[in-house]
């Protein structure tokens, strides 16, 4: 009984109660316990060098704070947390050697196997923690995530700066009718839709891969089913280039510069045609075996 | 001197064979196999079809198909697009009608192919209003063999977008000759091309968003004049009341937030030319234009907000950047996945890097029509982008735009200079031959190093039908697996007319379409919860699922398995997803992660989890399955499945309430036949021997004659029971 106002008296403060060796010997090992909890043992340190624990961490903060500050909140829960260089004798008692863990010690009886939470298959998003909560203490949590403010933030910047920029120009709007900003405009993002900047968007690729036992660097992925941030740059660079090649050869044989001028740009402008579309092709040809075209 | 005849025979050759190329271009599926439907949904298609040629137009508009979604039913004639149907079924009337006797099923794998022809005619029509002829030619022949446009229209593939996209180009060019002419005539013919477009397809959502923004962005451009003014208002009421006639669409024009913008620029566009007309009257110069601007960007900003206060629908989904994990079905289709750059590049090849530039001469000497090919461009673009399917919208405006960075290339590099018109004053003005026949010749390899690209992923990639599998040997003869429709002939010839099938979705249409079973569930996924009790049926253990069979009424199931041959589309590659779907709807019943191993792999070996090798699916695949000798090698155990590379861990596999009705020759597909409650359970229990005790005499009662009997009958009856 003493136990529990303790554990509300902490929860109170934080959320994620930190433990080390002695508190969760007492309150968590130790019975009688009319309450179950909910322990992180995870590895903080920075020599540690353990980024998923980091992230699991903010998750776990994540639904701890959407319990406490939810209605259902009630003494019959609780969130911990353990960490190796604080209380590493828990983690010898316990024989776990990899972290982050995430436990459940029900009020009633020992751990079973479904105590565990299965990270590899789950992952650590403040949802399905949620979910494996409710599944095993009967308590739904609802994952409240504090709201993002940036998105806002940076729409209201944008629209602040136009609303300047006009002011400032509402003499001279000729910018707005220069044909060659809108179609420079215009063209910047049909080549950023074209060369796959969405993919990455959605699906977070690395920007390139590092291969570990040969340490060479493949910027470009080896099958046709991803892509590699830098890839798509380069993809993007080729593209603009072929691009570019087209307008000049038809720059070159109606603008009234002198011949010379001309000459260069027309043999440029096909010059970069060819040169980047050979290249467009073997990269195409890297990622999609089988293609007998050069 | 021009002689205009040969000018126009030219083209009309050019044009024919564009037609030509794109026909046969679109026909190697039915050369190397035979002329049949190919993959699922259209299955469904030619059903519908054949109900409307059969029993005639208002029976297939009224119809409701029982055999679908059993025991729920389904609205044939309110939830699908009529366009496809009605343009086979005329075709079909009038071909038998002149006594050409052909069945519906070649009217059907022909159309797609006939309708790629008439797309590019209509694209020829819009790109010369936007440019000229000769950038009409190169866009009508880059449409015929462009394989973004193939892979949705190839002989055999009987869907929607097949006749879309010559319903959406057509409509394109109606709508950009009536903003030039300002003409009522046609804006009216655009309208009836709104309406069939409106019934092929779905995406008619896309004109009916992109002609208002189109008119909005001329309003923002100081581009208003008459004729846009016609175009518009008559267009939004009478493609309105049009569009409201097909059933599906009913009243959501008017609802839903899709809508709302194409209503937005008509009530906008009624008060700026309210206002032109008041500043004809009135005598105020600049105040007037900035008046203008500012309710234009008011407007604007109306109907912005309205978009995101209605959010709802797939199409908002799609401006949010795509939100998938809220409803596992749309993210398990793999054709809703964003696209990679090499998708882009294997569609269409050298238009993808050319078509910029082709935008940027658009924009530079802007009109009215432009504007409106440079909005088709970007939208297009970032919904391909967002979406794999979407590939499709894209590929027409690539064309085009490809087809003004050619032809203005070819223009100025090829023929003579001193045969044109204006011919340069000074000699040396000219860029000289030898470049530009260079030039010529460079462009014109490229131009067929993308033809021979088309041909060959046509050939590869886009040209099998799905149903029949084909596999090439190493000395090059080919092996086909028709074990599809060998599985579902044999339901059609040896099962009751009125036996229900359950499966996976996938196969629902194709069950439908050539066992002529009644099907549970089905392609069309309207309701989530019934797919989710198939998916809990197949997950969970055999008594469990016997429950669920009997109160669905289940007759047979059926089931794909790929092990034998190595398919790997199979069933079991495709079970965690009825898992997840099954836990969406039952999560205390099933958890997906019972099925993997304590390491978190799926595996089907011994070491699998034991809810996953006792789960129905498993046992139905896997039955029989341990004695086969899979032929590959001396060494691999019988059991081996060839798709997981593993031995199957639970090889003794039996039935309680099922039994194997069909394997198909590769074991591709497999049919159980539920078997009906036994009369009497069997007891579990072994029978009590009854051994007759010492008789026992009471000395105190005395019994009747035969009552001592009757008493230890009586006793032994008490105990029995």
């Amino acid at each position: 009984l003493l136990k529990v106002t303790q554990m509300m008296e902490w929860a109170s403060k934080r959320s994620v109660i930190r433990m080390n060796g002695d508190k969760f010997r007492r309150f968590v090992k130790a019975p009688p316990r009319n309450y179950s909890v909910l322990i992180m043992f995870t590895a903080l340190q920075p020599q540690r060098q353990c980024g998923v624990c980091r992230q699991a961490d903010e998750e776990f903060q994540v639904l701890a704070n959407s319990w406490r500050y939810s209605s259902a909140f009630t003494n019959k829960v609780f969130f911990a947390s353990v960490d190796f260089d604080e209380g590493s004798d828990v983690f010898q008692m316990l024989n776990m050697n990899s972290a982050p863990t995430f436990l459940h010690f029900p009020s009633k009886g020992k751990p079973r196997k479904s105590d565990t939470y299965e990270l590899q298959v789950r992952g650590f998003a403040a949802e399905q923690l949620a979910r494996w909560v409710a599944d095993r203490t009967d308590v739904q949590i609802r994952i409240i995530r504090p709201p993002n403010y940036a998105g806002p933030l940076l729409l209201g910047f944008l629209l602040a700066a136009i609303g300047g920029l006009a002011y400032l120009r509402r003499h001279n709007l000729e910018f707005l009718f220069n044909k060659s900003v809108w179609a420079f405009s215009a063209l910047c993002f049909v080549l950023i839709m074209t060369s796959g900047q969405m993919w990455n968007h959605i699906r977070g690729p690395p920007y390139a891969h590092k291969n570990p036992s040969t340490g060479q660097v493949s910027y470009i992925h080896g099958s046709s089913q991803a892509q590699f941030v830098a890839e798509t740059h380069i993809v993007l660079l080729f593209n603009a280039a072929v691009t570019m090649g087209m307008v000049l050869l038809c720059e070159a044989a109606t603008s009234d510069m002198d011949i010379g001028k001309r000459k260069i740009m027309c043999v440029a402008g096909i010059g970069l045609v060819m040169l980047f579309f050979s290249w467009l092709l073997s990269i195409f040809r890297a990622k999609y075996h089988g293609y007998p075209y050069r | 001197m021009k002689q205009p005849g040969w000018q126009s025979l030219l083209s009309f050759s050019i044009l024919f064979l564009a037609c030509l190329a794109g026909f046969s271009s679109r026909l190697f599926a039915v050369i190397r196999f035979e002329s049949i439907i190919h993959e699922f949904d259209p299955w469904f298609n030619y059903r519908s079809t054949h109900h409307l040629t059969t029993n005639g137009f208002y029976e297939f508009l009224n119809w409701f198909d029982e055999r679908a979604w059993y025991p729920l039913g389904r609205i044939v004639g309110g939830t699908v697009y009529p366009g496809l149907m009605v343009t086979a079924g005329l075709i079909h009337y009038v071909l038998n009608l002149l006594h050409i006797t052909v069945h519906i099923r070649d009217v059907c794998v022909f159309l797609a192919p006939v309708f790629s022809g008439l797309t590019a005619i209509s694209t020829f029509l819009l790109t010369r209003e936007l440019w000229n002829q000769g950038a009409g030619l190169l866009a009508a022949c880059f449409i015929a063999i462009v394989p973004g446009y193939i892979s949705r229209s190839v002989a055999g593939s009987f869907d929607n977008e097949g006749i879309a996209i010559f319903a959406l180009q057509f409509t394109y060019y109606l709508w950009v000759k009536s903003v030039k002419t300002g003409s009522v005539f046609w804006t009216i013919g655009c309208c009836l091309s709104y309406f069939y477009m409106v019934s092929a397809w779905g995406g008619y959502v896309f004109i009916i968003n992109l002609i208002p923004l189109h008119v909005f962005v001329l309003l923002l451009m100081q581009r208003y004049s008459r004729r846009v003014y016609i175009a518009y208002s008559t267009f939004y009421i009478v493609g309105l009341v049009l569009s409201m006639q097909i059933p599906f669409v009913g009243f959501q024009p008017i609802r839903t937030s899709e809508h709302m913008a194409a209503a937005g620029v008509f009530a906008l566009l009624q008060a700026y030319a309210f206002l032109q007309y008041l500043k004809d009257r009135l005598t105020r110069q600049e105040f007037q234009t900035l008046f203008f601007l500012g309710v234009s960007l008011a407007a604007g900003m109306v109907f912005l907000t309205v978009i995101y206060l209605t959010y709802t629908g797939l199409y908002v989904r799609l401006l949010t950047c795509y939100a998938k994990i809220h409803i596992p079905i749309i993210a398990s289709v793999s054709e809703h996945q964003p696209t990679t750059w090499v998708s882009f590049f294997f569609d269409l090849h050298i238009l993808v890097c050319t078509f910029p530039a082709g935008l940027w001469f658009c924009i530079k000497n802007i009109n009215d029509e432009r504007v409106f090919v440079a909005l088709y461009a970007i939208s297009a673009v970032y919904f391909a982008g967002v979406m794999v399917r979407l590939m499709l919208t894209l590929t027409p405006v690539v064309c085009m735009l490809s087809a003004v960075a050619f032809s203005s290339v070819f223009e100025h590099y090829m023929g003579d200079d001193t045969k044109r018109e204006k011919p340069p004053e000074k000699a040396e003005e000219g860029l000289g031959p030898n470049i530009k026949s260079i030039v010529t010749m460079l462009m014109l390899m490229l131009l067929m190093m993308f033809a021979v690209h088309c041909t060959w992923v046509t050939s590869n990639a886009y040209s099998s039908p799905s149903v029949v599998l084909a596999s090439y040997n190493h000395d090059g003869t080919r092996n086909i697996l028709d074990d599809f429709r060998e599985a579902y002939y044999w339901l059609r010839q040896n099962t009751d007319e009125h036996a229900r099938v359950m499966s996976w979705w996938d196969y629902g249409y194709q069950i439908a379409g050539m066992a002529n079973r009644t099907t549970l569930v089905d392609n069309n996924t309207w309701n989530n919860s019934h797919i989710a009790l198939v998916g809990k049926a197949m997950s969970s253990n055999e008594s469990a699922a016997y429950q669920i069979m009997r109160s669905l009424d289940v007759d047979y199931v059926l089931i794909i398995f790929g092990g034998v041959i190595g398919y790997s589309g199979d069933d079991i590659n495709k079970f965690l997803w009825m898992v997840r779907i099954a836990e969406g709807e039952h999560p205390k019943d099933i958890r997906e992660s019972d099925y993997f191993t304590p390491q978190g792999e799926f595996r089907v070996d011994k070491a699998g989890s034991p809810t996953l090798l006792n789960c129905l699916m498993y046992k139905m695949s896997y039955y029989r399955f341990g004695e086969m000798q899979v032929r590959r090698g001396a060494l691999t155990p019988p059991g081996f499945d060839r798709t997981r590379n593993a031995e199957i861990g639970n090889k003794d596999i039996k039935f309680k309430h099922l039994e194997e009705a069909f394997t198909s020759e590769h074991w591709l597909v497999r049919i159980y036949k539920v078997k009906k409650l036994d009369n009497r359970e069997p007891l579990d229990h072994k029978l009590r021997s009854v051994v007759p005790k010492q008789k026992y005499t009471s000395k105190k009662v005395p019994l009747m004659l035969g009552g001592e009997f009757a008493l230890q009958v009586w006793r032994d009856s008490f105990r029995f029971s």
